[in-house]
């Protein structure tokens, strides 16, 4: 009689209920509208079956937005924790000095989207700050467009987002080594160990778990990315940084094609389903080999 | 890589007197790489909040340097906006996040210990589900999202965006938190409360919620950052009819054609002030949160 | 069961917050109508002149309020289609292309009498025989913007009539360390306009029904004479007559860039007539994009003030003060002077808008008034030749990739299959 409690229940079936209603059903209604031809300015819809999905396979700028959404996802993850295990590992000391520098290390985390974006404009523009100093210590001899070829800009955004998770990366990373027990790496001493066997003995296969998470979280983080780029570029110039997600919405609200946007949804979440239980199946597995 | 090399306290037992004094520079020489790297990593922010104090001359002639003299015109120029941008922004944000935030700590919670009760198979479906909460990309459900609140009435109002929060997948960070905490919870704490013949809802209230204090506050530190900085949902959700969360009326205001650098920066300063104290203010719970995660 | 009230509390506490936050924005001001209204902003149309524009309308109007919606960029027809799409479709909205909008049924045409009696080209910018948005003013869209001190020192002494005599212009320029042309490359509008003036020019000037023949398929983006005009873009390109970072330059930037002397050429809307300077106005001159013979075209467009949603809650309220702000004299003082609009109302001369402008204003309104090989504007008309809804997006993107890209013939096949999944 305790466990159906009414009241409890109540509440708990309120939870479900409103996940329900905002996660499970846009979920089925993006699957239904996938297969139609759902226009908003014009108030019909007509069953289409696979032709979206069909249409999938032609359209060239999916494709260019899928490719820099994943690559980018890959070398920005990869990036950000590697960077982040390397700061971590720099500022994993007890005095003060290196507790205010992990306190700041995490503040790109802290700024909306739209704020770094907007930040990193102003920085990486044409007459910016970056390049000004690149002229002046003569690294380069005249300004580079960051901002400016698809290749760069497409760089850039990966910079600034490889930048704001990094400060997230280090923090979890800091947190996993200072979970590990003192006594392991004296053990080790005693033993003879050199710094290089202690770090590959004790300390990666200790940071495992956490950079399995920091990963994890990292890739869902990018296979959303949405905002950053809003503000940075746009998804410019010539799209070359329009994620899947910067598409859904173009194509949804500006290009009034519901139906075709709700099929790239439906694909976005089935690729980012896929990528992030291989990666994170794969990182747990890896756990146990360390 | 050096950072091996100086490994954190693992310290040999004995050591010579010039092994002391290697040791030494090489403590000075890892603060100075560390410090440089960091200031190096936190650059822009400094150039954020130098170039909200400088004058727009200022800023143009030397964008790094200090702002000598200081001048808070930027600052009162963006609050003395006719759009009043930074004072509507900020409410408007602030309702939403404390509406939210107070709505999905209970949900959550209760739900979480009312889950740790069901079978075993049926909670770990569930959290399977709600675990696809946390991967979606809000893309995928904003359209069905706008259709539904305006099959409720609710398009374009805070109570849409605010309920949008709510049963979307922040609901499922929180239920991921509780339910890992839970765990830790002994069962026999609960039980002796059941034995004594309360209720579930209110051992939940009275027993269990005191002992999760610091799940909630990973929670709602957490929960607080992410509805705060959120972008899609007031852009789409909300929209302009309304008034502008920080967030979107930061991004329409400060659009393309802005190279009034003094402005751009002293409304940026300002909106971006308020999560940054709180951040300073509760870093020790931020890291405890992320600490938990990181190595549960 | 004290708690439980507390947990009751606390949850209905919420709820009721919730619900408070909907009565702490309610729906209009009471007595009267509030309209939307969707603006944009630029360089030269600032927030400030819309908020002075809805004031002085304003007045003229009882019982109206008036809410200024603004376009996070200058692509309020991306904008107005956002607000639609998510059910908040504004009640006025500035300068939009009405073509899509239209055939949806969602704007309200304006009264052919009213248009007729006060405007010099009153179906200039009708779509299908019906006038959304009232033709108050025109422009060409793009010109050739040029410095002549600049022309000077290169030893350039008449603005080029021919294609080839513009890149000969282009090349001494070159030689005597000059930038050529000025590109804002990184706003994807400004990035299209030199492939605009080449498309006009040439496509367009040959054939002016160009884009009607496009909707019935009987001509393509990937025919040989449209490749052969884009492939003069990639000739202009590939001589370095750009910058080579022109697409890292802001739009904002560009005009400044141009009016300080850094660049010799400009290709640009009319409206940039509003920020010539001042002070050495006479630097600065104006020509058509140049075609191989030396004909002369006139890429035109009559533009025009805002249109009413059809859906809106007060029609007559919003149609009057659309009215007045179209016929207001405040506002085309400040559209002269400041976005370089071409005035179009009817039995008026420059005179009569009592506005200071410079002499390559004088010379470029000039074009609108003769009788010259007038056709739409490639990507800015916005009657019937307008571009399907999303084909603005895919040529301005087209127009960026081209800058770095030689694929014209990849390019122009991308548009084709833009243009036919947007029209399916």
């Amino acid at each position: 009689m305790r466990r159906g409690d009414p009241a409890l229940g109540a509440v708990a079936a309120l939870a479900l209920g409103l996940y329900a209603l905002f996660i499970v059903v846009p979920l089925g209604m993006s699957a239904w509208k996938s297969l139609t031809d759902e226009n908003p300015l014009l108030a019909q819809a007509n069953f289409v079956g696979l032709a979206n999905y069909r249409d999938m396979v032609h359209d060239d700028a999916l494709t260019s937005s899928l490719t820099f959404t994943l690559l980018l996802a890959g070398a920005v993850t990869l990036v950000a924790n590697a960077a982040g295990i390397g700061f971590a590992l720099l500022l994993n000391r007890t005095s003060l000095s290196f507790r205010a520098m992990r306190t700041v290390a995490f503040l790109p985390q802290v700024l909306s989207g739209v704020i770094v974006g907007f930040v990193w404009r102003y920085i990486l523009a044409q007459d910016g700050i970056l390049n000004e100093v690149l002229v002046r210590t003569g690294i380069v001899d005249r300004p580079i467009t960051w901002l400016g070829s698809p290749l760069l800009a497409s760089f850039s955004v990966g910079l600034v987002a490889a930048w704001v998770l990094t400060g997230f990366t280090t923090v979890v990373h800091v947190a996993a080594l200072q979970s590990i027990p003192v006594e392991l790496h004296q053990a080790a001493i005693v033993d003879g160990a050199g710094p290089w066997q202690r770090f590959r003995r004790i300390t990666l296969p200790m940071l495992a778990p956490g950079t399995t998470i920091s990963v994890t979280i990292s890739l869902i983080t990018m296979l959303k990315l949405y905002d950053i780029i809003v503000a940075l570029t746009s998804g410019g110039p010539a799209n070359a940084t329009q994620s899947t997600a910067l598409y859904i919405v173009k194509l949804a609200f500006t290009d009034d094609r519901f139906g075709y946007a709700s099929g790239v949804a439906m694909l976005l979440l089935v690729v980012s389903a896929v990528v992030a239980l291989s990666v994170t199946g794969l990182l747990r597995r890896r756990e146990v080999d360390l | 890589m050096t950072l091996t090399e100086t490994r954190p306290r693992a310290g040999a037992p004995t050591t010579s007197a010039p092994d002391r004094r290697r040791r030494a520079w090489a403590a000075r020489g890892h603060l100075t790489a560390a410090g440089l790297l960091t200031l190096a990593f936190v650059s822009p922010i400094y150039l954020t909040v130098v170039n909200a104090f400088k004058t727009q001359d200022q800023i143009i002639r030397s964008p790094s340097a200090p702002p000598v003299p200081p001048t808070t015109q930027n600052l009162t120029d963006a609050l003395g906006r006719s759009d009043k941008i930074i004072q509507i922004g900020l409410a408007n944000s602030a309702v939403t996040v404390l509406v939210s935030v107070l709505l999905i700590i209970p949900l959550g919670a209760a739900f979480s210990f009312w889950l740790t009760r069901r079978p075993a198979r049926f909670r770990r479906i569930v959290l399977a589900v709600f675990a696809a909460g946390l991967m979606i990309p809000p893309a995928v459900v904003l359209l069905p999202t706008i259709r539904i609140l305006t099959f409720l009435h609710l398009d374009h109002t805070y109570p849409g965006l605010i309920l949008a929060n709510v049963g979307g997948g922040y609901l499922s960070f929180a239920v991921f938190v509780y339910s890992g905490f839970l765990r830790s919870i002994p069962h026999e704490i609960v039980e002796a409360a059941e034995v004594d013949g309360a209720g579930r809802l209110r051992t939940w209230w009275t027993i269990v919620m005191p002992l999760l204090r610091p799940a909630t506050a990973t929670v709602a530190i957490f929960l607080s950052l992410w509805i705060w900085n959120d972008f899609m949902n007031p852009q789409f959700i909300l929209g302009p009819l309304r008034g502008q969360t920080i967030t979107t009326g930061l991004y329409l205001s400060l659009g393309q054609y802005t190279t009034n650098y003094a402005q751009l920066f002293g409304v940026m300063f300002l909106a971006a002030i308020l999560p940054v104290a709180g951040y300073l203010a509760l870093q020790k719970q931020f890291v405890a949160g992320l600490s938990t995660g990181a190595t549960k | 069961m004290r708690h439980n009230r507390l947990l009751a509390a606390w949850l209905t506490a919420g709820l009721a917050l919730l619900a408070g936050c909907s009565a702490a924005s309610p729906e209009g001001a009471s007595g009267g109508a509030t309209l939307t209204y969707l603006t944009f902003e630029t360089p030269s149309l600032t927030a400030s002149f819309w908020d002075t524009s809805i004031a002085n309308a304003s007045k003229k109007v009882s019982g109206v309020t008036i809410k200024k919606l603004v376009a996070p960029s200058t692509d309020r027809d991306a904008y107005a289609k956002q607000l639609q799409a998510s059910g908040q479709f504004p009640d006025l909205l500035q300068s939009i292309t009405p073509s899509t909008f239209a055939q949806a049924g969602l704007l309200k045409p304006y009264d052919q009498a009213w248009v007729d009696a006060n405007f010099l080209l009153p179906l200039g910018n009708a779509y299908k025989g019906k006038v959304y948005i009232p033709p108050t003013n025109s422009q060409i869209i793009p010109m050739v913007f040029y410095n002549k001190t600049l022309f000077a020192r290169a030893g350039i002494t008449a603005p080029p009539k021919t294609w080839a005599e513009f890149l000969t212009v282009c090349d001494k320029l070159k030689k005597a360390g000059v930038t050529p042309i000025e590109l804002g490359g990184g706003e994807p509008f400004a990035a299209s306009m030199p492939l605009s003036g080449i498309l006009s020019a040439d496509v367009l000037g040959k054939n002016p029904q160009w884009l009607q023949d496009r909707y019935a398929g009987k001509v393509k983006f990937a025919d040989a004479n449209v490749q052969t005009a884009v492939a003069k873009y990639r000739t202009l390109v590939k001589n370095g007559y750009f910058e080579t970072g022109a697409l890292g330059v802001k739009y904002a930037d560009s005009i400044t860039n141009f009016t300080a002397g850094k660049a010799a050429m400009y290709m640009m809307g009319s409206w940039f007539l509003g920020s010539v300077p001042k002070d050495h106005a006479d630097d600065f001159g104006s020509f058509m994009t140049p075609t191989d013979d030396g004909s002369l075209v006139v890429p035109f467009a009559v533009g025009g003030s805002m249109a009413i949603s059809a859906k809106t809650a007060a029609p007559d309220k919003a149609t009057e003060f659309a009215q007045a702000w179209s016929l207001d004299p405040g506002n085309y003082k400040a559209l002269i002077e400041g976005d370089g609009a071409f005035p179009m109302l009817k039995g008026k001369t420059l005179a009569d808008y009592n506005v200071t402008v410079t002499q390559v204003f004088k010379d470029s309104y000039a074009y609108v008034g003769e009788q010259n090989n007038k056709v739409s504007s490639f990507g800015w008309a916005t009657n019937d030749d307008s571009m399907p809804s999303g084909l603005n997006d895919a040529y301005y993107a087209a127009s960026q990739a081209l800058f770095g890209s030689d694929d014209v013939a990849g390019q122009m096949a991308k548009l084709d299959a833009a243009w036919n999944a947007a029209t399916k």
